[in-house]
């Protein structure tokens, strides 16, 4: 990889329209995602079966991608404008898809990068934000150490998310992109006690600490320590790492949390019928996902709310339950959490096994007596401006200072705190350059326009059923199928993809306001298409007559100075036609892209955007016809598009017929999905027969 | 006497005028034009010599009107707006007075699309002119003849005597309007006007009461116009497709019954189809002088010119009167 | 603004088949409006005759582009020197514009890529209507606003003729009768009374007329020709 000046930063993949989408309002998906991954762009890439393309723009800003298709919190489907519609996109299900595609492609892609910083950092934790700056720092040419005081790498999502929800095969896909860059890798080393601090600050130019909160906290309740009391990490470890720790029949986990959830349904899969657990919460202010405990729910595990732990009834080394006291309210009145608790109403919930999982926090007694200060609460010191600690060149990132969150907000963390480590490096300025959380982003979607989209359920992710899953680790989801994953996708209302105008050489001429269904364009001096409007269906920009608008994403443009390529070599001596397919991706793309060889398939977002251009160079490049393979009226997304769409292919016959290439060489096909088979197969099928009756096109 | 025409004289005189139309042939021959001015001659006060009507190319108006009048029947040559600008009217203008032509109705032509209403090729392609329109060149003529002054004020030697007409259709649409298109025309300076033919009586009478009340009919004798009706269908297609002409029911009603009458007799049915439209002619001939204001006729048997002196007869109409100039 | 129509292909290919290398230059302003000679359709019409070399086994390089508008040199100037690369240039800007750019050009021939129609507007998405004639003396006052020189078949100042049928032309049913329209609008406006007067002989020679017509606003040229001068003085060219 060529040498990264001082100034840059990782450059992510950069799909067409991607330079223009930088300047407007993000989609909401994207400006939820603390990474920013591109929601809107790999959906749409996904859409068109372009699934190495979709795996380059998710992994582009997120080194630990696979993980996330699988545990990811998915701000992203919480901000989806479909919300407004009927339900959400499955943004997770379809990464996982995408990067499920991709797999070979992704391994054959891995390769070492070149260091030529001359400089090197050594990062302290290898969860998602260490591994982020790792990731990020060896891409700009450091040399990296990692230190990892487990046996594997990935910090807490090896040692404590459980299998069930990540397989390790599927994390271990992320490790190796990374480590495939060329990192050091000392697993089995703990700071403080294998390696002094000071001895990692003398040994690079840098040093970054990332290790996250890896401690349980515990309660300080009466009976709580003892035989048949565990913590949460150290419990989801012991099983990470096979220790199989020991549970009695009645496990009862204390908390609320994602990770309760974990450790109970953890529990359940390590053979106790009887899991339970209490917490001070009741459904609503629980602050696990609510897909969580609605699983876990499934699973058998009941849930006792609003109970606050008061004492561990145990004789001797045996526990006999939970003595808890009534909740009167979790959270003061201006919201902060300040339980309150009615000591008259109290009862004993029986357990013999208790797991306490209350949160967690870091174990920084490695910090002791160095340079790095810690406040009067024992944490970290740091300016979140330039993600350094007190102590020059050693920086801070990840939960460690953050405090409890996600593993993509880690993840974006990681990648704040590489730029500043950097920056740091090459002797410049940190303040004031690292780049901003907060994005603009589209407005919520008007009413008007809600109603003018059609409802289309979300697909269902299918799960092993709960008595099956609960009898192993094995990962209880399972991916879409490609017809699926494609349904799913064509949902996506592409917010933020869709038409921008060239104001250089718009000329006000309104055909935009008059041609779009959704009323986006709005004309002053020149056209300005709003995007909280507009649905990227891309009626207007073949009508523009200027040129002036194009679509960010699906722009017709990019196939249109590549349908050489796709069109290939025409053979003077063929017996069969070639045709050029345009396919809607919507419900007729579903059946995946393989058609007969002699036909070649340009999916499109959707059969409005295509121009008479687009023919018209298809028959330039050879083409012995050209197909426009629209969904049927009653399918199709963009309601009002078809008289538009036969507007222009009848304007192709008339060019062709006006050159003698003869009309019939172009057709609108309208096709019904749901008879069985490839629908729009066959009719390409008998296009192409017709074609061939037609006879080949000759040329001088 | 503004020209001393016949047509002048005869109107003046407060009898009823009678003209009729002499369609010049689209041929280089004069024996044509002879062989029709000497069918018309003695039963009517002057014939109009149309302009390459219907947008067709024919004999020029006023070379066939010069043929007409040394064959002894009076002319009133055509000029049409579509072809020439306002230089080339003067010209021919000037010209036509002093090869001996007293009377010039203006118009403003069909357009050259009509080319005889599709029947033949004509010359849609033509550009046409319009530097002045009927009204104006009215004006123009009035101004030549009464100030001695061609449109641009330059003066004339010797002014164009001549009796200056304009065509009126009273029943086209914007129907309340068409007084005022006359009115203009009479302003204008129209000695005389032609009327489009006229089939629905009452619709013509209701128009005239308008221009009664106007007092136009003082200012400007209107001759009210006759198309001779051939057949059931001619009679028919004016009702649909001529500007300003519809015809009543009964009198197509009349035609077809003519027609059947004659059974499959193709020849029996053209006779006797003309005979009606002949009667139906002299009725309407009747009604039109009957009506208040109107001074006079103007028959059009077009290519039909044979039968004007059967009307002209049988509606009581002949002899024309012999009135001499003073 | 000025409309604009497409020509037939067999009529442009017969333009330019003698060319090796052509520009097919769109006009972005009124004719892209019209949907005739944008750069989109400048687009179409490269394609179109790049297919119709194939056809024909002619090695064409036929390329577009588009600027603003090609009537003021100030929106081609920075393309000049691309444009003059090629062998020809068709150009899909209004008359105005083909004539405008061949002054300035050089020695590349600028030819015409479609028909100057008419100053219209756009009466509905896709349908353009002549309402003008641009004959330089604006009578509209007096007529309803309703142009008899651009709408009447005769260009009649004191219409109508006979030939008005239920409202329509003599020419064709398709057309509508101005005067027809002029009487219409002028009843509703209560003005029907200045219809009675004849409106004398035009001076038709604000119209098309002894040359290109010129407006020249003196208060602007002073100032500029004051400017040119001193450009031309200091050795600098004049445009």
């Amino acid at each position: 990889m060529a040498p990264l000046k001082a100034e840059e930063y990782p450059k992510p993949y950069r799909p067409y329209g991607a330079d223009i989408k930088e300047t407007r309002p993000y989609s909401p998906c994207r400006a939820a995602c603390p990474a920013h991954t591109d929601v809107q762009a790999y959906v749409g890439l996904i859409a068109q079966g372009r699934y190495n393309e979709a795996f380059e723009v998710i992994t582009s800003v997120n080194p630990i991608a696979s993980v996330c298709s699988m545990i990811c919190h998915h701000p992203c489907e919480q901000a989806c404008r479909r919300c407004a519609i009927d339900e959400p996109l499955a943004v997770r299900h379809l990464k996982r898809f995408a990067i499920e595609k991709s797999a070979d492609y992704r391994r054959n892609k891995r390769r070492l990068v070149e260091k030529t910083k001359g400089k090197s950092v050594g990062i302290i934790g290898s969860g998602p934000s260490g591994l982020t700056a790792a990731n990020d720092l060896a891409n700009f040419g450091y040399n990296v150490t990692i230190y990892e005081r487990h046996p594997v790498l990935g910090g807490m999502l090896a040692s404590a998310i459980p299998p069930y929800r990540l397989p390790r095969e599927v994390l271990k896909e992320d490790i190796d992109d990374v480590t495939a860059k060329g990192i050091e890798v000392r697993t089995n080393c703990e700071i403080g006690k294998d390696v002094k601090l000071k001895d990692l600050v003398g040994k690079h130019e840098a040093v970054l600490i990332a290790i996250g909160l890896s401690q349980s906290r515990s309660l300080n309740i009466p009976g709580a320590e003892g035989p048949g009391v565990m913590l949460a990490i150290p419990f989801l470890e012991d099983v990470a790492f096979d220790r199989k720790p020991k549970l009695g029949d009645k496990v009862l986990v204390i908390g609320g949390g994602n990770v309760a959830m974990d450790v109970a349904r953890t529990a359940r899969r390590l053979g106790v019928e009887d899991v339970s657990m209490v917490c001070l919460e009741s459904a609503e202010e629980m602050p696990a996902w609510k897909w969580e405990v609605d699983e876990a729910i499934e699973e058998g595990i009941r849930i006792n709310h609003r109970w606050g732990p008061k004492a561990v009834r145990r004789e001797g080394d045996k526990v006999l339950g939970l003595e808890v006291v009534k909740v009167k309210s979790v959270f003061d009145q201006s919201g902060r959490f300040n339980p309150s608790f009615d000591n008259d109403v109290t009862t004993v919930l029986d357990a013999d096994t208790i797991i306490i999982t209350i949160g967690q926090m870091s174990d920084l007694s490695f910090l002791k007596d160095s340079s790095v200060k810690l406040d009067e609460r024992g944490r970290v010191v740091w300016d979140p401006a330039t993600q350094m600690s007190s102590a020059r060149g050693v920086f801070v990132s990840g939960e460690v200072v953050t405090g409890p969150g996600s593993a993509i907000a880690a993840v974006a963390n990681g990648h704040r705190a590489a730029i500043a480590v950097h920056l740091f490096c090459q002797g410049e300025g940190i303040e004031g350059r690292l780049p901003d959380q907060e994005k603009e982003k589209i407005s919520q979607m008007p009413a008007d326009v809600a109603g003018k989209i059609e409802r289309e359920p979300r697909l269902a992710i299918k799960h092993i059923a709960p008595e099956v899953r609960c009898d192993s680790m094995v990962h209880f989801e399972i991916g879409y199928d490609e017809e699926e994953a494609l349904k799913e996708a064509g949902r996506c209302r592409a917010c933020g993809g869709g038409a921008v105008v060239d104001q250089k050489k718009c000329m006000a001429c309104l055909t935009c306001m008059r041609v779009c269904p959704y009323g986006a364009p709005v004309v002053a001096s020149v056209s300005e298409i709003r995007p909280e409007y507009c649905q990227a269906c891309g009626l207007c920009s073949p009508e523009c007559p200027a040129q002036a608008i194009s679509m960010v994403s699906y722009d017709v443009r990019e196939i249109r100075n590549t349908m050489h390529q796709i069109i290939g070599a025409i053979d003077q001596k063929r017996q069969e036609p070639v045709i050029a397919a345009f396919v809607c991706t919507h419900h007729v793309g579903v059946f995946g892209f393989d058609l007969p060889k002699n036909v070649r398939a340009v999916p499109v977002h959707c059969t409005s955007r295509i121009d008479i251009l687009d023919m018209l160079k298809a028959f330039e490049s050879g083409a012995d016809g050209v197909a426009v393979v629209r969904c049927d009226n009653t399918i199709c997304k963009y309601r009002g598009i078809e008289h538009r769409v036969s507007a222009r292919v009848g304007r192709v016959k008339e060019l062709l017929g006006m050159l003698k290439i003869g009309s019939d060489r172009v057709e609108l096909l309208p096709v019904k999905s749901g008879n069985g088979g490839n629908p729009y197969a066959s009719v390409c099928e008998d296009f192409s027969g017709r074609i061939k009756q037609i006879g080949l096109r000759q040329s001088k | 006497m503004k020209s001393g025409s016949n047509l002048e004289r005869v109107i003046m005189s407060g009898r009823p005028a009678v003209t009729a139309e002499l369609g010049p042939p689209m041929s280089a021959d004069p024996h044509e034009v002879m062989k029709k001015a000497n069918i018309l001659r003695g039963f009517c006060d002057a014939a109009n010599i149309t302009d390459c009507q219907t947008a067709v190319v024919r004999m020029s108006s006023i070379a066939a009107a010069v043929i007409a009048l040394r064959e002894g029947l009076e002319p009133v040559m055509q000029m049409t707006c579509r072809d020439r600008n306002r230089i080339a009217m003067q010209a021919d203008l000037l010209g036509a007075a002093a090869l001996g032509l007293k009377n010039c109705l203006c118009l403003a032509g069909d357009h050259q699309k009509f080319s005889a209403a599709g029947k033949l090729k004509g010359h849609p392609g033509a550009k046409n002119v319009y530097d002045v329109d009927t009204c104006q060149l009215v004006g123009i003529l009035k101004k030549m003849r009464d100030e001695g002054l061609q449109e641009g004020g330059d003066k004339l030697e010797a002014a164009p005597k001549l009796f200056v007409g304009a065509s009126w259709t009273p029943m086209a649409d914007p129907i309340d309007f068409r007084p005022v298109n006359l009115l203009k025309k009479v302003n204008a300076g129209a000695d005389f006007i032609q009327t489009q033919g006229i089939y629905d009586v009452e619709g013509f009478r209701s128009q005239m009461e308008k221009i009664r009340n106007m007092g136009l009919h003082e200012r400007t004798a209107i001759l009210g116009g006759i198309i001779v009706p051939k057949s059931a269908m001619m009679l028919k297609y004016m009702d649909s497709s001529v500007a300003g002409v519809s015809v009543p029911k009964s009198l197509i009603n009349r035609m077809n019954k003519a027609k059947e009458e004659a059974g499959d007799d193709k020849k029996k049915a053209k006779e006797l189809q003309e005979a009606e439209g002949i009667k139906i002619t002299v009725e309407l001939i009747h009604q039109v002088l009957e009506t208040p204001g109107v001074r006079g006729v103007h028959i059009q048997a077009i290519e039909w010119e044979s039968a004007i002196e059967k009307i002209v007869k049988a509606a009581g109409l002949y002899p024309r009167p012999d009135i001499p100039e003073v | 603004m000025i409309i604009g129509s497409q020509k037939p292909i067999e009529e442009i290919w017969d333009m330019v088949k003698d060319f090796k290398k052509v520009l097919v230059f769109g006009c972005n302003t009124c004719v892209a409006v019209c949907h005739a000679g944008g750069e989109k359709e400048a687009e179409t019409i490269a394609s179109l005759i790049r297919m119709r070399a194939a056809q024909e086994g002619k090695a064409m390089e036929v390329n577009h582009m588009g600027v603003m508008r090609h009537c003021e040199p100030e929106y081609f100037d920075p393309v000049l020197d691309e444009v003059r690369k090629y062998d020809l240039v068709l150009s899909t800007a209004c008359g105005v514009g083909v004539n405008f750019l061949s002054e300035r050009i050089g020695n590349v021939p600028v030819y015409p890529g479609i028909n100057t129609s008419f100053y219209g507007a756009v009466e509905a998405p896709g349908r353009f209507v002549e309402l003008c004639a641009g004959c330089g003396n604006c009578i509209l006052h007096l007529t309803g606003g309703i142009c008899p020189v651009a709408r009447c078949s005769k260009t009649l100042m004191n219409g109508p003729c006979g030939g008005t049928n239920k409202g329509k032309c003599e020419v064709s049913q398709e057309i509508d009768c101005a005067w027809y329209l002029i009487v219409e609008r002028m009843k509703k406006l209560g003005t029907l009374d200045r219809l009675s007067e004849v409106l004398p002989a035009r001076n038709w020679s604000t119209s098309r007329d002894g040359g290109p017509r010129r407006v020249s606003l003196e208060h602007i040229r002073e100032y500029e020709e004051r400017e040119e001068k001193k450009v031309e003085q200091a050795g600098g060219k004049k445009q």
